[in-house]
């Protein structure tokens, strides 16, 4: 049986008709269109997936749509603002820390998590903190780097 | 690959809860943070046709310390257990492996209370409807014989919960709710050792576990270590939590609890190298003797990529760190 949820997504509010194995990804891709965020493993081990659900990043794969009633998703077309890239974004393009940019939206949404928490992590801390995501384009050092001159407000 | 169909159920108190478990038993799987159940559903390992979820039930979450006592809500989430001041204050051991388990994007989703009812894992069994088809069910998914080991009506298939060994080692208690009460027994009983049954309540049955206890004088130091094959997110290959009493630091071991997930169908306790520790002194040749005598006593199979004798080898070397990191020993 279909249940009407109520989430904020990207700060807009939307209501949608859900059954109950739906999950929160496939709402968000199929429901409301926001295909940013990746449906890759479907198992919650690559992070791809990943959306910040009250600020916290989960893998929205292993999240039932019915859970999330009431609560705020942010997913990577969040990110931008008034047409302007977020920071995080922008060093990202200018680190190179994009490849085949499958990984890149969860990437980025754990990244705001972390600096919106610690916002000068150490490099360990954003070692851990990406620890969820895995890139096999293998490119992590320089997704380490986008992230760190974000934290250290360094000109992009 | 998409869920099955299911209802989902949301009682709003324990009280509601307990008669939908005994109503539907058999039918129905509890839904705590859904890490591993919403992958075992994809995998299609179970079709349940109620899913009663427990986010409602507010009283089963929180840390609180009591009369010499912890006391842990199970749907306290990893991420809440590790990160706590208590925990990470007083249990550091328990904070160390909730930190362990999986990637930072299941911990604030995973409860702990999940965790200690995790179901056993083998590489025949968790994989997709597609892979498995490709042979006859194994005993665990209800077939005759075990792809493993190749014997009848016996099942194999590993625990690979981090929190339980650490717990175990620090004497845990857990309270058991269903319809004909309470009980509160040592964690350990709550394992059974049977593979496809690993807990008392994993078979549906009836009863709900509602609180995890921890007395916080019986060690003096406690420790997890875990070795897996991808650093950031995995089950345990092997995992061994320790706790130690000494007389005085460094000093004369009382009492020590080995207990080492990965390697059988529950948690695992070296009970003869706790005893061969015990009334010793923490000098090397004590400690590595009580690490061989760990290894000697395990009895691994081959249910996931690493085979019985490298874990043997990661008990022995992974037991001695721990000991000696506890006991203030040099190499």
């Amino acid at each position: 049986m279909k249940r009407i949820i109520t989430l904020v997504v990207n700060g807009e509010q939307r209501e949608v008709a859900v059954e109950p194995d739906l999950t929160l990804l496939e709402v968000l891709r199929e429901d409301l269109g926001l295909t940013g965020t990746k449906k890759a493993c479907n198992q919650g081990e690559c992070g791809a997936c990943t959306v910040l659900l009250d600020g916290k990043p989960v893998s929205s794969c292993l999240v039932l749509a019915v859970r999330a009633h009431g609560k705020a998703v942010v997913t990577v077309e969040g990110l931008a603002e008034n047409g302007r890239l977020h920071p995080l974004q922008e060093a990202f393009v200018t680190y190179g820390a994009v490849q085949c940019g499958f990984c890149t939206p969860g990437v980025l949404l754990v990244a705001k998590a972390l600096l919106d928490t610690n916002p000068h992590p150490t490099a360990q801390e954003i070692e851990q903190a990406i620890a969820g995501n895995i890139c096999r384009c293998t490119g992590y050092v320089k997704i380490i780097e986008a992230i760190t001159a974000v934290a250290q407000n360094q000109n992009i | 690959m998409r869920l099955p169909k299911f209802q989902y159920l949301e009682p709003a108190t324990l009280a509601e809860t307990i008669p939908l478990l005994m109503e539907h038993q058999g039918r129905s799987k509890v839904i705590a943070g859904g890490t591993d159940l919403l992958v075992a559903l994809k995998q299609r390992l179970h079709t349940p046709a109620y899913l009663i979820s427990l986010s409602n039930l507010a009283a089963l979450k929180g840390i609180r310390e009591e009369d010499g006592m912890v006391t842990i809500g199970p749907l306290t989430t990893l991420e809440g257990v590790s990160a706590a001041p208590l925990i990470r204050e007083k249990l550091p051991g328990l904070a160390q492996a909730a930190w362990e388990v999986g990637s930072p994007l299941l911990r604030p989703m995973a409860t702990i209370g999940g965790n200690l009812c995790l179901d056993n894992r083998c590489r025949f069994y968790n994989q997709s409807l597609f892979w498995r088809s490709a042979r006859q069910p194994c005993c665990k998914a209800g077939g005759k014989v075990c792809h493993v080991t190749n014997k009848e009506n016996a099942c194999f298939s590993t625990y690979s919960g981090d929190v339980a060994p650490v717990l175990i080692a620090l004497q845990a208690e857990i309270k058991l709710v269903g319809s004909q009460g309470e009980r509160i027994l040592p964690l350990e009983q709550f394992y059974t050792g049977d593979g496809r049954r690993p807990n008392l309540i994993g078979g549906g049955e009836a009863e709900l576990l509602t609180e995890i206890r921890i007395p916080l004088s019986s060690h003096t130091g406690c420790m997890y270590k875990k070795y897996r094959l991808r650093d950031s997110i995995d089950f345990p290959v092997v995992g061994v939590a320790v706790a130690l009493r000494l007389d005085q630091p460094q000093g004369i071991c009382r009492e020590a609890k080995i207990v080492i997930t990965g390697v059988g169908s529950r948690p695992v306790e070296a009970t003869q190298a706790g005893e061969k520790l015990t009334g010793r002194e923490m000098r090397p040749e004590f400690i590595l003797a009580a690490s061989e005598t760990a290894a000697a006593e395990i009895h691994p199979v081959r249910t996931d990529q690493v085979g019985p004798s490298f874990k043997r080898h990661l008990v022995r070397v992974m037991v001695a760190e721990i000991i000696r990191e506890l006991g203030g020993v040099d190499r």
